[in-house]
């Protein structure tokens, strides 16, 4: 059966970011020059064509967007300038407003209004609760203690409330990758054991992003490293530790200087990243879409008001401390909400995820060669 | 006889020829043949001292004859018959043995090639003694062209000539100048107006006193020889009024006959004739030149697709590339998107020829304007089929895209076929009138491909523009302008100068048999009916002398190619 072109489809990418598709003449170059692109994941051209003809199912299915990184060198080496490390981006947002079923994703994506407006609203609500909780409950003079305003149990209980939600959101989301990246692609099988196998590639991946390493742009790794483990032991300390971060106002060194870290790690790689995106110094930072902006405009407030209202606390100032702290949870609440099932956040789920079913696919399309029925190579590797 | 004092010049071309064939050993062997008055070897006898040396020797030891071994005639032979006119003696009093190409540079063994090097040399020798003092014979040249077709080739040629006040006949077959052009819109890859850059030529030419313009005419014979033709012009329709004939007295033509669109109905799978949306490039033009763009049905068409390469760059019809659909096609799609901004544009080619001046960037503005190009192979081609009802668009394309390696489905609600050129199918009949040559596409043949794209193997007889080969209108104008040049460079010598080697009839020999008549190939014997006698064109005639060796009653004898010539230099080779 043949498959229908549509044109349209390259309309649709130019919201998520990609404006040059059009351009590519299929050279090849960039193929050629990707660090990433290997048998039987050949990029970025070859999506860059089913961009062109809008072969969306296809597209779909694919993981090469999630195997790239950004370095650059693509986009460095089109003689068409048609940009193929933003088409990959670009591809990884509409990707992920694919894998999401509720369709915020692709709203957002494609509206930066509807983005900030909803971070807006959520952030205005969240702010209304904390106060309505707190005033009913506790004195807004008061951080901690019986008397506290925003208990630290309290939001304990809020805080793993928001997780299951998050968790069962981005679940949904990630079995619809598996279903259309592996599962539902009729071409290969994937034993249950080659999961088991492999499943160890998930974290992996995800502590010690290592693909990104073997792009030859070794700093930026270490700031993606760096904002990432300082994220993951931040979490680590609200999710299970609250109680002792949040006790004082003397200073418990063995679980502060975590958080110290944490919140240096946090701001220093934020500050990088936007300083990059405001200098257009590398072929990644030259475009951005406006949910990178949002996205790390709103990791550093959160950073800097968390950070200020730990200060207030231990500086015996209750009350500039309780209202600097709902302010910060303005910002964390929309950041968790939205950035992560929706938007760019949600790439720390996808990308292992990506390496896995990767993995799994690599495997299986070999297994399908050496098969005596003599099928023919994979069609990936075919339009590389 | 006064007698025969010869110089022999032996060249080393460097080590070109030294290195093979021993030079000094032939020259001193050579040296004592009867006749030889000097011999002598030099590095390279082209040069300024090498050709002087042979000026020097000739005054010095009153040389009558001279000998060069050296490169092919082809390389040289007019640069030494010059040092024998400045020496004073006739230039045919000459004879050059070819030592490099035909020996040192296909031989290895130095013995054998000295030995053959000698034989060739001495074969030289002994022909030259033969020689005979010759003379180019000068002809006018009539100042008045004939022009064939008013193409913007044509009236480019016609422009050229009559600006610079000579008389030009321009005939054009319909009833209207312009020919192909006037049936595009916008030129690729500028966008200018077809219709002002011809308005403008086909007035001045109209207004121009020079140019005798002569429509619904064509050329019904061509005889006479360069600077010399006699043309006869009547009316083009067979209904035409046969006692309007004109005789013309022109000293060259021009040949600007031009192309014709390759018939889309000769294909099958495209649909053309059936499905009444499937379109040529022709056809196209003719609604972007009324600003109407629209189906059969009244439509304003969302979908279109263009089709590269029909009838072109095909097994089955033309091999070659017709050159400008390419460009045309992109054209297309500006056009297009200019005045329907929300349709879609797919492209379907083979190769993406983009090889003129601002072309390339014309094709990325295309992209960048969001065509959608797909590549189909070289010998498999689109199939165009009718969509169901309550399909997006009305019909649908399945072609296998080479750049997915996916068999594909293309909405359209309009194809475009780019169609290809072909030669017209008079053209064997404008080639035998002017005495050219076709090749096996029908488009005429040049002088030579590259460097004398614009005349002929028959003098005074030029072709320019599409008749010739596909090509744009920038190659095509070059073209006419170019051999407009050639023309007035001869119109300014104000004579033709003639080749003094050619055959000649012995009248009192030729028994009037009419052998040689059909044999010639440049037509350049005639037959007297008065004299019952054959008899050679000297301007014509080109010395291949089959007539010479054909004629039963020897009578036809080849200046500079005399029997005792021939026969002197086998003596020479076979000594
Ligand atoms: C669809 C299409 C679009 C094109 N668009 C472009 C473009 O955008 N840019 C570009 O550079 N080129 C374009 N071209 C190419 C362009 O048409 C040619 O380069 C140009 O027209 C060639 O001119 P010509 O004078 O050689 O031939 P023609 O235009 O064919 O003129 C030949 C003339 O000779 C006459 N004639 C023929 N036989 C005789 C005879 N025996 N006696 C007397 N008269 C005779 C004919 O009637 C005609 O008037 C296009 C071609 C096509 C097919
Ligand atoms: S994106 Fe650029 S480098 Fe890659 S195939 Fe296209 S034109 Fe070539
Ligand atoms: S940006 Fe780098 S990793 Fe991504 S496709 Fe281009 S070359 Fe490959
Ligand atoms: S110019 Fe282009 S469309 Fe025309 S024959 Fe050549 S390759 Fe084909
Ligand atoms: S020598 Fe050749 S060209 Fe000359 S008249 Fe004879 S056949 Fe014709």
């Amino acid at each position: 059966m043949p498959i229908r072109v549509n044109p349209k489809l390259v309309n649709e990418i130019e919201r998520y970011g990609a404006e040059d598709v059009s351009k590519c003449y299929h050279c090849g170059n960039c193929s050629a020059v990707c660090p990433h692109s290997t048998q039987p994941f050949v990029f970025p051209r070859a999506p860059m064509r089913l961009l062109q003809m809008g072969f969306e199912s296809k597209l779909q299915n694919s993981l090469e967007p999630w195997l790239c990184y950004y370095c650059g060198q693509c986009s460095e080496q089109c003689p068409r300038d048609a940009e193929p490390g933003e088409t990959m981006m670009s591809l990884r947002r509409w990707l992920i407003s694919r894998y999401d079923f509720t369709g915020l994703s692709r709203l957002f994506y494609r509206s930066w209004k509807a983005e900030l407006g909803a971070l807006l609203i959520m952030a205005v609500l969240t702010g209304v609760g904390f106060l309505l909780w707190g005033f009913t409950h506790g004195d807004i003079r008061s951080y901690d203690g019986p008397n506290a305003f925003l208990a630290s149990s309290a939001v304990h209980i809020f805080d793993w409330t928001m997780a299951v939600v998050l968790t069962l959101f981005l679940t949904a989301n990630c079995v619809r990758m598996w279903w259309f990246t592996v599962a539902g692609r009729k071409d290969i099988s994937v034993p249950l054991l080659s999961y088991l196998r492999g499943v160890y590639l998930i974290p992996l991946h995800f502590f010690t992003q290592k693909r990104y390493a073997e792009c030859g742009h070794k700093t930026s790794w270490a700031v993606h490293m760096v904002l990432m483990a300082s994220y993951v032991t931040m979490f680590v300390l609200i999710m299970f530790f609250l109680h002792a971060v949040q006790a004082g106002p003397e200073i418990n060194w063995n679980v502060h200087i975590f958080g110290y870290l944490a919140t240096a790690g946090l701001i220093g790689a934020c500050i990088v990243m936007l300083r990059a995106r405001v200098k257009k110094d590398h072929v990644w930072s030259e475009r951005s879409h406006a949910s990178d902006w949002m996205f790390l405009v709103l990791l550093l407030y959160v950073s800097v008001t968390g950070i200020l209202q730990h200060i207030l606390h231990r500086s015996g100032l209750g009350m500039a401390a309780n209202i600097t702290y709902v302010c910060h949870m303005m910002g964390v609440v929309p950041m968790l909400l939205i950035e992560v099932p929706f938007s760019k956040w949600a790439h720390m789920a996808y990308r292992p995820l990506a390496m896995f079913f990767a993995d799994l696919t690599a495997e299986a399309l070999l297994a399908k060669e050496k098969k005596p029925s003599g099928l023919s190579s994979p069609q990936l590797a075919e339009i590389g | 006889m006064e007698e025969v004092r010869i110089g022999v010049y032996v060249c080393n071309c460097g080590t070109n020829i030294a290195k093979v064939v021993d030079c000094d050993a032939i020259c001193a062997s050579l040296s004592k043949m009867p006749n030889v008055a000097v011999a002598r070897t030099y590095k390279y006898m082209c040069s300024t001292p090498g050709q002087e040396m042979i000026v020097e020797d000739i005054r010095k030891n009153n040389l009558n004859r001279v000998v060069v071994a050296a490169c092919s005639p082809r390389m040289h032979e007019r640069t030494f018959r010059k040092a024998l006119q400045t020496a004073g003696i006739n230039p045919y009093f000459f004879e050059m043995a070819n030592i490099r190409e035909q020996c040192s540079w296909v031989h290895e063994n130095e013995e054998t090639a000295t030995a053959k090097a000698e034989a060739l040399t001495r074969a030289a020798i002994l022909r030259v003694a033969h020689h005979e003092p010759l003379e180019n014979l000068y002809a006018d040249m009539c100042p008045s062209t004939l022009v064939l077709g008013g193409g913007i080739a044509g009236l480019s040629a016609a422009l050229e000539l009559a600006e610079s006040g000579h008389p030009v006949f321009l005939v054009e077959k319909t009833d209207r100048l312009g020919g192909n052009l006037a049936r595009v819109d916008l030129t690729a890859p500028h966008l200018y107006s077809a219709r002002d850059l011809l308005t403008d030529r086909i007035a001045r030419v109209r207004a121009n006193p020079y140019v005798q313009l002569m429509l619904e005419s064509e050329l019904k014979s061509l005889s006479g020889f360069v600077g010399n033709f006699t043309a006869i012009v009547g009316a083009a329709k067979k209904n035409g009024d046969p006692h309007k004939e004109h005789v013309l007295e022109v000293g060259s033509v021009v040949v600007c006959t031009g192309y014709k669109e390759f018939d889309a109905g000769r294909v099958t799978h495209f649909g053309y004739g059936k499905l009444p949306n499937v379109v040529t490039s022709f056809e196209f033009e003719k609604m972007l030149r009324e600003g109407n763009i629209r189906t059969k049905e009244g439509r304003i068409p969302e979908y279109f697709a263009i089709v590269h390469c029909v009838g072109s760059r095909s097994r089955d019809f033309h091999g070659y590339c017709s050159r400008v659909c390419c460009m045309t096609a992109l054209k297309y799609a500006h056009e297009i998107k200019s005045a329907i901004p929300n349709s879609y544009v797919s492209d379907l080619y083979i190769d993406m020829h983009a090889f003129g001046k601002g072309h390339e960037d014309f094709y990325r503005g295309s992209s960048e304007a969001k065509t959608l190009f797909l590549m189909y192979g070289k010998n498999e081609h689109p199939v165009i089929k009718r969509a169901q009802p309550g399909e997006e668009s009305e019909m649908l394309i399945e072609v296998n895209e080479q750049l997915s390696g996916e068999t594909i489905e293309i909405p359209a609600d309009m194809v475009i076929l780019m169609v290809g050129m072909e030669a017209r199918s008079e053209s064997g009949d404008v080639a035998r009138l002017v005495n050219i040559s076709q090749d096996k596409d029908g488009w005429y043949i040049e002088s030579h491909p590259k460097l004398d794209p614009v005349a002929t193997t028959t003098e005074g007889i030029f072709i320019a523009g599409t008749c010739a080969a596909p090509k744009d209108i920038p190659d095509t104008v070059a073209q006419a302008r170019a051999a407009a040049a050639r023309i007035l460079g001869r119109i300014a010598k104000q004579k033709i100068e003639i080749d003094a080697v050619f055959a000649e009839v012995d009248e009192d020999l030729c028994s009037g048999c009419r052998v040689c008549n059909s044999l010639c190939p440049y037509s350049a014997v005639e037959f007297d009916e008065e004299k019952k006698r054959s008899r050679v064109n000297s301007a014509l005639c080109k010395a291949c002398g089959a007539c010479v060796a054909a004629c039963p009653s020897c009578a036809i004898k080849a200046r500079h190619f005399t029997d005792r010539q021939i026969f002197a230099q086998i003596e020479g080779v076979l000594r």
